[in-house]
C-alpha cells in the first residue's frame, strides 16, 4: 500500500471525529498519508450527546465543540464543512459533490450517521417539503438551536409540547422541556406529553414492569405518556391559546405549541445504495468494517455489523478506533485485528429519571438468558439482570441505580460471578449496623495511630490520662470522640467508703 | 534534649529526643508547626530501631570463587571493604568506561547525602548512571507540576493551609493511615464547615472522614478528573478572568473535555454519574460563592502509566476554577518519602544537578562545575531513570556495578523477581544500610552506616520546608556515616576534588551549588532552620550592600504562585491529556484489579519498621470484598494465592466491605507484593504502574 494513500471521510459527526483523531495520533498524516473530511453540517464538530442537556439548560451551549478548524489545519487534515455529497463514483474512485466538484480517493470511509425518522403524520410536511412550523426534529445542533429559539420566543410562547417517540431520546427531550432547570435560562417549564406507538416507553430496552415504573415516575414529574397510540395528523388546535392539535389514532387530539420528533432514526444509506454497495438496514460491513467494496468502509450509525445497526456513540467510537488501528496497521504491513463488536450501554441523561440499560436485556432474555429481577413498585424500583454461564450479559435498572458502575464493569469485562452474586447485586447494599464505641470489646483497637485498645482507654480516668498513658488522640486525632464515649460509658466508680 | 524529626514520612514531624541512660526517648515537640506535638505510632516508637540486635556494625564482604560462585558474607575491616570496592570499581571502569558503574540513591536520605551522592557519581565516578527510588514516589506529580506550573514543590503552601479550604479533594491519598498527624487538618477543616472529598478504590480511614467518597476502578482516575472538568465547563463555572490573566492553553483543554460527559465517565470509572455530578457540583457551588477549592494528589493516582496525565488533569480542574495562587486553595502533591522533596532537588536524579537544575542545561553545568571545582565538560550527561537503570544491570550495554544507599530494591521495585535477577547479574553490588535488608543480603559488600538519631542533616518535607535532624547520640562503634563512606571511596578512586564529611559544611556547599536554581537553598543555614522551625525554599542568599552592611536575609517562600507561576512568562499552562487506561486490563485468566499500598504501622520496604518490636508486623495480607470472597470460596484469615503475569504470592485473606468487589489490595511492606506489580512506565515521569495490574486470586 502506498504511503501517499488518500483517505476521504464522508461525515463529520462523532464517529468521523474519533476516526480522524485516531489516525492523526497514529501518524497517518505525518507518515505521508492524506486525509480529507467532508461534513454536511456547517461549523466545527460537536458532541451530539450533549444536545439534550443544552436544551435543558444544564450545559453551556458554547461548550459542545470537539475540535476547532485550526486543529485540522495544524495536523494536515483537509476539512470541508457545509458540503453535500451527491454520489460516490466507485469506478473513478471519486466522491461527487452536489456542486459537481469531484474529490478523488484511494480509500473511502462512510460515516454518514442517521436521519431522523419522519412518522406518517398527515400535515407534518407541507407541500413545499418543509416541516410544519410547530414541528422540530432533534438530531443536529441546528435542530437544537431551533428548539431553544422557539422556547425563548416572546410572542406565541410555548406552554405545551408533544414529543412523538418514547425512546431514550424522546424521554430526554421530554424531561429537558418540562424540567424546572430551564428556569435558569429564563424560560418557564413546558407541559409535555409523550406519544409512543409501542405498548410502553423504552420498548427496545425495558420490559413492561420496568417501563411501568418509569411511566409512573414520568407522571409524577408532570409528563403524561400516551403509549400504544400513534399520531396520525396535525389538526387545528382544540384550544385557541395553542398553535396546533395532534390527532392520535385513539381519537384524542392533543393541543400543543410544539411538536418534537424523536421517533428514532434510520441509517443514512442513500450514498451507499446509489453506489451499489450492499445495504440492508445499514451499510453492510464485515469484521474489518469493510463494505462490499474493499476500498470503502463504513462506521457509526450508518453501518450494519453482524446484522445490527447501533445508534449509540459507544459502538460508533469503538468502530472508529478499530478502523483507524486497522488502517494504520495495514499501512505498516502489520497484523490487522478484527473488530469484535461490542455491547451497548444505554444511559438516560434526564433529570429526575434514573434509567440505565446495559446490553440488550430483552433480546438476551428471549435468547434463553436467565433473568434475575426485583421489581418493587412501592419503592419505584426495577432491577433486572440477564445471566448466562455465570456472566451478566445485560442489565436494566429503573429508579434505583445502586452499583450501576460495578454492574457495567461486570457486563463489559465479562466477569464470571458466583451463583449467589447476581441476586446479591440486586439487594440494597449492606451497611454495617452502627455500633457505638461504647460497645467495643476490650481488645478492639480504638486508636490506630498509637495502637491503643478499648480496654486500655477504659482503664484510664480522663482524656488527659488517656493522652499521657496511652498516647491515644495524640496522632491523627480521629479517635477523640470514641475515647470520650468510652470514658463516659464506664461503670461509675464506687465512692470510697 | 535535642529537637529532631521523625525518621519516616514526608511530614517530617518534629519530636524531641532525650537520652535516658543507654536508650533514647521520643517526646512531643509542641512548638514545631507541622505536627504540633502529634505523632503516629511509628514516630513514637522510632527509637526502637536503635541498638536492634540485627544492626550492622562491621562491613561485610562476600568472596567469590574463581568460577564466580558467591560465598557467604564475612566480616571485614573498613579499609579492606573500601579498598575492595574502589579496586573493583576502578577495574570495571577501566574495562567498560565510567557508565559501567551505577549509583542508586533514595528519597529517605538527607539533602546532604543526596547531594554528595550526585556529586560523587558525576565527579568521582564520572558516571551518568545515577537515579533513586524517589522515581517511584512522587515523580508523576513532579513531572506534571513542572510542566503545568513551571515549578515542582509538593505543596506550594504550608500544610496548615489545608484547614482554610472550603472543599478539599484528596485524590489517591490515605493520609489518615500514611501520615496520621496530617489528618487533624481534615477534622479542623470540617469543623469550620468545609467539605472533604476522597477518591480511592478503597473506603480507607481517610475516606471515613470524608463528606464524599468516590471509588473508581483502579487506573481510571484520569477519566474521573476529565469528567469533573467537563461538568465545570458545562455549567459555565470556569473562572474566565483568571484563566485569561494567569494561564495559557485553555481552549484546547476546554474542547478536549467535551467528550467526557458523566455517563461515559461512569462506564469507564465505575463511579455512578450522579456521584461525578455531586463532586463537580460541590466544586462549582464553592467556587461560585467565592470559596476555596484545594486538590491534593498522592500515590494512589500518581503511580500509574498515566499518573502524570492524571495530575495534569486535576491541575486543570484547579486552574479552571481559578484556585492556584490563592491562599487556602490550589493544587498540591502529598509527597511520600521523608525527603522525597529534597531528594529530587540536588542531583540524585538522572537528569538533574543541584538546585533542581537540568543536567542538559549548559548554564547549570557551568555553575555547578564551578562550585565543584571541575570542568563543565567533565560532567556526564543524562542517565537512565530508576527502573530502566535496574533493568539494564548486568546487560551488555548496562552497568556492571551498583552502589545502593538507603534503598531496599528487592522489596520496593516493581516486577521484583525480574529486578532481583538483574541485581544477581552484577559483577559488584555494594549496599550501605543499617541492617541486612533483603537487598543488602544479596550484596558483595555491605557497608554499615549510621542512622537518623546518630547523625545530623537536613530534610525537605512535603511543604518544601527545610528542617534539621540533629544528632542525639553517639553511633555504635564500627559504623560510619554515608558522607564518610562517600569521601572514603572518592579518595580511593582518585577523585579530582575532596569530599567533605561534616554535614553543615556539605550543606553550605549544597547551598552554593543550588544558588540561582529553582530550588535555591543558598540563604538557608542550620542556625536559621533552628531559629525559624525550618525555612521554605526558594531562599536565596542576599547580597551585602555596597557599603558593607549585611543585606536583610530572604525570608524563604512559604507560599508560591501568588503573583506568577514558574514558567518564564509567569503563566500556568493548561495541557491536554488523553485517557488510555491501565497498561494491563483484566482478562479471563487474570480477572481482577490488583492495587497496592501502605498500612499505618509499617513504612516502605519495612527494613526499619519490621524491626521495631512495638509496631505490629502482621505480614502481608490480601484485602478483598465479601462478595468476591464468597465467589472464591474463602473466608477471612484463610490463605490465598495472588497471581499476575509476573509472579505469585501467598498471604491470608482479609475480608472487608470497604474495597471494590472487582479489586484486591496487597500492602507492599513485605516481600511479595512487588513480584506482582507491573513495570509499565509513565512516558513522562518514568513512574512504574505500581497501583494497578490484572490479577487472579485463588484459595
Amino acid at each position: 500500500m502506498s504511503t501517499g494513500e488518500h483517505l476521504v471521510v464522508v461525515g463529520h459527526g462523532m464517529a468521523a471525529v474519533r476516526l480522524i483523531e485516531s489516525l492523526v495520533a497514529g501518524g497517518w498524516v505525518t507518515g505521508g498519508g492524506r486525509l480529507t473530511v467532508l461534513g454536511e453540517e456547517p461549523g466545527p464538530a460537536y458532541n451530539r450527546i450533549l444536545l439534550s442537556a443544552v436544551l435543558e439548560g444544564t450545559h453551556d451551549p458554547r461548550a459542545t465543540e470537539l475540535r476547532d478548524e485550526e486543529w485540522y489545519a495544524e495536523h494536515g487534515v483537509a476539512l470541508r464543512t457545509g458540503v453535500r455529497v451527491a454520489q460516490v463514483d466507485r469506478d473513478a474512485r471519486e466522491v461527487v459533490l452536489v456542486d459537481r466538484d469531484r474529490v478523488p480517493y484511494d480509500r473511502l470511509v462512510l460515516a454518514t450517521g442517521s436521519i431522523p425518522t419522519l412518522p406518517p403524520i398527515r400535515g407534518l410536511v407541507r407541500p413545499d417539503g418543509t416541516l410544519h412550523p410547530t414541528v422540530h426534529a432533534f438530531r443536529s445542533q441546528a435542530d437544537c438551536r431551533g428548539l431553544v429559539a422557539a422556547l425563548a420566543r416572546r410572542e406565541q410562547p410555548v406552554r405545551r409540547a408533544v414529543v412523538v417517540g418514547g425512546g431514550l431520546l424522546g424521554l430526554q427531550v421530554a424531561r429537558a422541556l418540562s424540567s424546572q432547570e430551564g428556569a435558569r435560562t429564563g424560560r418557564a417549564a413546558v407541559v409535555t406529553e409523550i406519544v409512543e406507538g409501542a405498548a410502553h416507553v423504552l420498548s427496545r430496552q425495558l420490559d413492561r414492569s420496568g417501563a411501568g415504573i418509569l411511566a409512573r415516575d414520568l407522571a409524577r414529574l408532570g409528563t403524561t405518556t400516551y403509549a400504544g397510540a400513534r399520531a396520525t395528523g396535525l389538526v387545528p388546535s382544540p384550544m385557541p391559546e395553542h398553535a396546533v392539535g395532534v390527532r392520535l389514532d385513539n381519537g384524542h387530539v392533543l393541543a400543543t405549541d410544539l411538536v418534537v420528533l424523536t421517533a428514532g432514526g434510520r441509517p443514512s444509506v442513500a450514498l451507499a445504495r446509489g453506489a451499489g454497495l450492499e445495504v440492508r438496514r445499514g451499510v453492510v460491513v464485515d469484521d474489518h468494517l469493510t463494505t462490499s467494496d474493499p476500498r470503502v468502509h463504513a462506521i457509526g450509525d450508518c453501518a450494519q455489523h453482524a446484522g445490527r445497526v447501533s445508534g449509540f456513540v459507544g459502538p460508533a467510537w469503538d468502530q472508529a478506533t478499530a478502523l483507524a488501528a486497522q488502517l494504520l496497521a495495514r499501512r505498516a504491513g502489520g497484523e490487522v485485528a478484527p473488530y469484535p463488536g461490542n455491547r451497548e450501554v444505554a444511559r438516560l441523561r434526564a433529570t429526575g429519571l434514573d434509567v440505565a440499560v446495559v446490553g440488550d436485556p430483552e433480546a438476551e432474555a428471549a435468547a434463553g438468558g436467565e433473568v434475575v429481577a426485583v421489581t418493587n413498585p412501592i419503592t419505584r424500583s426495577h432491577r433486572k439482570l440477564v445471566v448466562r454461564d455465570g456472566r451478566i450479559v445485560a442489565a436494566a435498572l429503573v429508579g434505583d441505580l445502586a452499583r450501576v458502575g460495578l454492574l457495567t464493569q461486570y457486563v463489559e469485562r465479562g466477569t464470571v460471578l458466583g451463583p449467589h452474586e447476581p441476586g446479591d447485586l440486586l439487594l440494597p447494599e449492606a451497611r454495617s449496623a452502627a455500633t457505638g464505641p461504647a460497645d467495643l470489646p476490650d481488645d478492639a483497637e480504638v486508636c490506630a495511630c498509637a495502637g491503643v485498645s478499648a480496654g486500655a482507654v477504659r482503664a484510664c480516668a480522663s482524656v488527659e490520662d488517656v493522652r499521657a498513658t496511652t498516647r491515644a488522640t495524640t496522632g491523627c486525632g480521629g479517635c477523640a470522640s470514641s475515647v470520650r464515649a468510652l470514658l463516659a460509658a464506664r461503670p461509675p466508680v464506687p465512692a470510697p467508703a | 534534649m535535642t529537637t529532631s524529626h521523625c525518621p519516616y514520612c514526608s511530614l517530617q514531624c518534629g519530636m524531641t529526643l532525650t537520652r535516658e541512660g543507654r536508650s533514647l526517648a521520643v517526646g512531643a515537640w509542641e512548638a514545631f508547626p507541622v505536627n504540633e506535638g502529634a505523632l503516629c505510632r511509628k514516630g513514637w516508637t522510632a527509637a526502637g530501631l536503635r541498638g536492634h540486635r540485627e544492626r550492622l556494625t562491621t562491613p561485610l564482604v562476600r568472596d567469590r570463587a574463581a568460577d564466580g560462585t558467591r560465598g557467604e558474607l564475612r566480616p571485614a575491616t573498613w579499609d579492606e571493604a573500601l579498598d575492595l570496592v574502589a579496586d573493583r570499581l576502578t577495574a570495571i571502569r577501566a574495562e567498560d568506561g565510567p557508565d559501567a558503574v551505577a549509583v542508586f540513591g533514595a528519597g529517605g536520605l538527607t539533602n546532604e547525602k543526596g547531594y554528595q551522592l550526585g556529586k560523587f557519581a558525576r565527579v568521582a565516578l564520572g558516571t551518568s548512571q545515577i537515579d533513586y527510588n524517589g522515581r517511584w514516589c512522587m515523580s508523576s506529580a513532579a513531572s506534571a507540576g513542572l510542566r503545568a506550573l513551571g515549578l515542582d514543590r509538593g505543596l506550594p503552601f504550608p500544610l496548615a493551609d489545608v484547614e482554610r479550604a472550603d472543599v478539599l479533594v484528596l485524590a489517591g491519598s490515605n493520609l489518615a493511615e500514611t501520615a496520621p498527624p496530617a489528618a487533624r487538618h481534615l477534622d479542623r477543616l470540617r469543623e469550620r464547615g468545609g467539605r472533604v472529598v476522597v477518591v480511592d478504590p478503597r473506603r480507607t480511614p481517610t475516606a471515613d472522614r470524608a463528606d464524599l467518597h468516590l471509588a473508581p476502578v483502579p487506573g481510571t482516575d484520569l477519566a474521573l478528573a476529565l469528567g469533573v472538568l467537563h461538568l465545570v465547563v458545562a455549567a459555565g463555572a470556569v473562572d474566565e478572568e483568571y484563566v485569561a490573566a494567569r494561564t495559557s492553553g485553555f481552549d484546547a483543554v476546554r474542547r478536549s473535555v467535551t467528550s467526557w460527559w458523566p455517563e461515559r465517565v461512569e462506564r469507564i470509572t465505575g463511579v455512578a454519574a450522579d456521584e461525578v455530578r455531586a463532586l463537580a457540583d460541590l466544586l462549582i457551588a464553592t467556587a461560585a460563592r467565592g470559596g476555596r477549592v484545594m486538590v491534593l494528589t498522592a500515590r494512589g493516582v500518581e503511580q500509574h502509566s498515566q499518573g502524570s496525565d492524571t495530575v495534569l488533569a486535576w491541575i486543570n480542574v484547579a486552574l479552571a476554577l481559578g484556585m492556584p495562587g490563592r491562599e487556602g486553595a490550589g493544587y498540591g502533591c502529598l509527597t511520600g518519602q521523608g525527603n522525597g522533596q529534597g531528594g529530587r532537588e540536588h542531583g540524585q536524579k538522572a537528569d538533574q544537578l543541584p538546585g533542581y537544575r537540568l543536567i542538559t542545561d549548559p548554564a547549570a553545568r557551568a555553575h555547578v562545575a564551578g562550585v565543584w571545582g571541575v570542568e563543565p565538560d567533565s560532567l556526564p550527561g543524562k542517565g537512565r531513570s530508576a527502573y530502566e537503570l535496574l533493568e539494564a544491570l548486568g546487560t551488555p550495554d548496562g552497568p556492571r556495578a551498583l552502589l545502593v544507599h538507603g534503598s531496599n530494591i528487592v522489596v520496593s521495585a516493581p516486577n521484583a523477581t525480574h529486578v532481583t535477577e538483574r541485581l544477581a547479574a552484577l559483577d559488584l553490588l555494594v549496599v550501605a544500610d543499617l541492617v541486612l535488608s533483603e537487598t543488602a543480603a544479596m550484596a558483595d559488600v555491605v557497608l554499615p552506616v549510621t542512622q537518623w538519631a546518630e547523625e545530623t542533616g537536613t530534610m525537605t518535607n512535603l511543604e518544601g520546608r527545610v528542617v534539621l535532624r540533629q544528632r542525639a547520640l553517639t553511633p555504635p562503634e564500627g559504623v560510619r556515616t554515608d558522607l564518610e563512606v562517600i569521601a572514603g571511596l572518592a579518595e580511593r578512586l582518585g577523585s579530582p576534588v575532596p569530599f567533605a564529611t561534616d554535614p553543615e559544611e556539605v550543606f553550605t556547599e549544597l547551598g552554593r551549588a543550588s544558588a540561582g536554581g529553582p530550588a535555591d537553598y543558598s540563604g538557608i543555614t542550620y542556625d536559621r532552620i533552628r531559629a525559624e522551625h525550618g525555612v521554605f525554599w526558594p531562599c536565596p542568599a542576599t547580597e551585602d550592600a555596597t557599603d558593607g552592611t549585611e543585606g536583610a536575609p530572604h525570608p524563604g517562600t512559604p507560599r508560591l504562585f501568588a503573583d506568577r507561576f514558574g514558567h518564564p512568562d509567569g503563566r500556568a499552562r493548561f495541557l491536554v491529556t488523553e485517557f488510555r487506561g491501565a497498561a494491563e486490563q483484566p482478562c479471563a485468566d487474570y480477572p481482577l484489579h490488583l492495587t497496592t499500598g501502605r498500612v499505618l504501622g509499617q513504612y516502605q520496604s519495612g527494613a526499619q519498621t519490621r524491626r521495631v518490636k512495638e509496631l505490629p508486623d502482621t505480614g502481608p495480607f490480601v484485602e478483598l470484598h465479601p462478595q468476591l470472597a464468597r465467589r472464591l470460596g474463602t473466608a477471612d484469615g484463610e490463605l490465598l494465592t495472588v497471581r499476575t503475569r509476573r509472579g505469585a504470592m501467598r498471604a491470608p485473606a482479609r475480608v472487608v466491605a470497604t474495597i471494590r468487589p472487582d479489586t484486591v489490595f496487597v500492602p507492599f511492606h513485605w516481600v511479595g507484593a512487588n513480584r506482582l506489580t507491573n513495570d509499565a512506565l509513565d512516558p513522562a515521569s518514568r513512574m512504574p504502574e505500581f497501583k494497578v495490574c490484572a490479577a487472579a486470586v485463588s484459595a
